[in-house]
């Protein structure tokens, strides 16, 4: 498509395991974190990534930015092969991807220095960049603050002074420093109180139709995701399983993983069918995922090829593609 | 609270427990003997007018809280009496035997300093790798091996096989190396001065390397990289200072407790420093020595806490003085 802003291509990533000795350590095996996933992003929208705990939505998400290294796999953005320029590229041109694509951490506590004030870590980026000249740095740090809804004597406070949902806004402050078009939020409401979750998402939202901004929402609260996103993509022991806009996947779920998530969520769904299928079972380890379709031995629908028989997304309706060999 | 207060809370509270100290290491060596017992155990013929006249000369005939009381007016003149085996004031061997031992000490501190920052560095951001490996055994070795095992091995390697280094002493008792009084006294302090480097190293080395892996795994090093910073800037820029602050505790106890370790290597190389005369002093009871090395020791640990302290409150936006 071609208003893709982001494209991620077969992006792999294992892990080693290792068996630590007195003097060496072996690998014994690895953990299959991210495992062939292949999906775009386009320009303006957000794409929401669901999936449980462990199943590799930070990794996919550090992937892309090469804050870890992928195994393997291409990720481009605005058609330039980023993994290829944070490989070998020259430092500036480094500089000029990262000033695009930026990252709001899941934990304000532990993503914030707590040993610099604010007005430090806001202007990091600034230092690091130079896109400024440094007279006008202070006008900007009052811009970005008021931008996030913080005050500008906030400024010189450090973060112990904030609370869970302020720090977010500075981290928030911190990602937008640089102009980014592109905001990875790894669940940036998800260690924060319920009462000031939905004033981050709104931050966000906001924020995305003043400044033009792309987003890959990653949660596992589908509440949140089906606010703020307008496709979603739902990922499984590092595979995605199911891309659909936001409206199709929640009213006409087509994976089984994706209809058990669906039915688990706790507010009420008057008009969906509220099945008896609530996950059974515990997820699989990465470490030895199954063969076949990955989710086979959860799945109440499982056909004998499944167990054996991998399977790629496929195109299933309009804009939706599912990885499913007994579609629902 | 402001920071003139707190200081002066705590020096007030210094001079108790300094007094508190002092008065306790009294009553316990006369709870030991008195060095009158040992002269006449020395010497078994020496007739009792004498003993008399030694009694009243170094004051011993009067009650022992008349002559703690003395002993500390005294001190309070910066007089810190007479040593009862040298016969010298204790105040200017305080000073020349303590020369010697801070030389060393202070000499081994800043080597294990910059050493245990760049190693504990480097195994922490290759942690699991052979590096890390090799570092954090011979640390963990370090740290178990006895003191004096070590001192012996050097003793044995660097002077007696390949006899480059002495194995005593401070100075050359006949001509100085190349004739020169700084490089001898450099060369005699190699080995005391290794032996100390190995432990505080060690032990640096070790908390660095775990407060550095510890801080690498925060978000907010992930953040600064995504900030465009490179690995070794951000290293040095977010990692390095926060992995710092635990080990500075450490650091003040070094330097506190630099007397208690100086006794085994003082002993070890013959080294005529104020362990070594610690030692010889708990030998023969000789209490004005004892008394003015505990001061010594006292001291230094309550100032290295209070700088810590203090330091702290520069380095940690988040600690307030209570
Ligand atoms: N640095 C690492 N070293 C080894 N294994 C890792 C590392 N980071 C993640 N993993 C493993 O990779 C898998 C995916 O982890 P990831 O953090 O991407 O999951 P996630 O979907 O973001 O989960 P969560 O919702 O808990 O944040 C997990 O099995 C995890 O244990
Ligand atoms: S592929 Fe088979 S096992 Fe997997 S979800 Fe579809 S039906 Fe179930
Ligand atoms: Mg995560």
């Amino acid at each position: 498509m071609q208003d893709d802003l982001i494209r991620i291509e077969k992006m792999v990533k294992f892990y080693p395991v290792m068996r630590r000795g007195i003097f060496r350590s072996k690998q014994t095996g690895v953990i299959r974190a991210v495992d062939n996933v292949t999906f775009s992003i386009r320009r303006g929208e957000t794409l929401g990534l669901v999936g449980e705990s462990g199943c590799g939505k930070t990794t996919t998400a550090r992937a892309l930015l090469y804050l870890t290294a992928p195994t393997s796999g291409r990720a481009h953005f605005q058609g330039t092969d980023i993994i290829e320029v944070f490989e070998r590229g020259a430092k500036e041109e480094i500089l000029r991807i990262r000033r695009r694509l930026q990252y709001v951490f899941q934990d304000p506590y532990l993503s914030l220095n707590p040993r610099w004030s604010i007005a430090e870590t806001v202007l990091e980026p600034f230092r690091v960049h130079r896109h400024l000249p440094e007279n006008q740095w202070d006008d900007r740090l009052m811009e970005l603050l008021e931008l996030v809804g913080l005050e500008y004597y906030h400024a010189w406070r450090y973060p112990h002074e904030f609370s869970g949902g302020q720090r977010q806004r500075v981290g928030i402050a911190r990602a937008l420093a640089v102009e980014p078009r592109f905001l990875i939020c790894d669940e940036p409401v998800s260690s924060l109180d319920v009462s000031v979750r939905a004033q981050i998402l709104n931050l966000l939202i906001e924020l995305q139709e003043k400044l033009g901004l792309t987003y890959l929402y990653i949660s596992h609260d589908l509440s949140s995701v089906r606010f703020i996103s307008d496709r979603v993509a739902v990922m499984y022991l590092g595979k995605i399983v199911e891309i659909a806009a936001v409206d199709e996947l929640f009213a006409r779920p087509l994976h089984h993983y994706t209809y058990a998530l669906l039915t688990a969520i706790p507010i009420p769904e008057p008009d969906a069918d509220r099945g008896h299928s609530v996950l059974k079972g515990e997820v699989p380890s990465a470490v030895n995922p199954p063969p076949g379709c990955r989710f086979h031995p959860r799945c109440e629908a499982a056909l004998p090829q499944c167990r054996e028989m991998p399977v790629e997304l496929a195109p299933a309706g309009d804009e939706h593609l599912v990885a499913c060999h007994n579609p629902r | 609270m402001g920071i003139v207060r707190f200081i002066i809370r705590r020096l007030i509270f210094m001079v108790v427990l300094v007094i508190g100290v002092s008065i306790l290491i009294f009553f316990m060596i006369n709870a030991i003997g008195n060095p009158i017992e040992i002269l006449l155990a020395e010497r078994p013929g020496i007739s009792p007018e004498v003993i008399e006249s030694v009694k009243q000369y170094y004051r011993l005939d009067r009650s022992l809280t008349e002559q703690y009381l003395s002993w500390l007016g005294n001190v309070l003149h910066l007089n810190f009496g007479n040593s009862i085996v040298y016969n010298q004031p204790v105040g200017s061997m305080l000073v020349t035997w303590g020369w010697e031992t801070v030389k060393i000490q202070v000499l081994a501190i800043l080597i294990s300093l910059a050493l245990a920052i760049f190693i504990g560095v480097t195994a922490a951001t290759r942690q699991y790798s052979k590096i890390d490996f090799g570092v954090m055994s011979t640390a963990l070795l370090g740290r178990s091996l006895p003191g004096f095992f070590l001192g012996i091995l050097l003793i044995l390697t660097f002077s007696y096989w390949l006899g480059i280094f002495p194995s005593y002493g401070a100075y050359s008792t006949r001509s100085p190396l190349m004739g020169s009084a700084l490089l001898d006294s450099l060369w005699h302090m190699v080995l005391p001065v290794m032996m100390l480097t190995y432990f505080n190293t060690a032990t640096l080395t070790l908390l660095i390397r775990s407060n550095m892996v510890d801080v690498l795994r925060m978000d907010f090093i992930m953040a600064a990289r995504a900030s465009g910073l490179s690995a070794g800037r951000v290293v040095y820029r977010h990692a390095l200072k926060n992995a710092f602050i635990p080990a500075l505790t450490y650091l003040a106890i070094l330097f506190g407790l630099m007397l208690g370790t100086a006794p085994v290597t003082e002993t070890v190389f013959t080294w005529p420093g104020l362990g070594f005369l610690y030692i010889t002093a708990i030998q023969q009871l000789d209490y004005p020595v004892i008394m003015g090395e505990n001061l010594i020791i006292t001291l230094m640990l309550v100032i290295a806490n209070l700088l810590t302290d203090i330091a702290y409150v520069f380095i940690d936006p988040r600690i307030r003085l209570e």
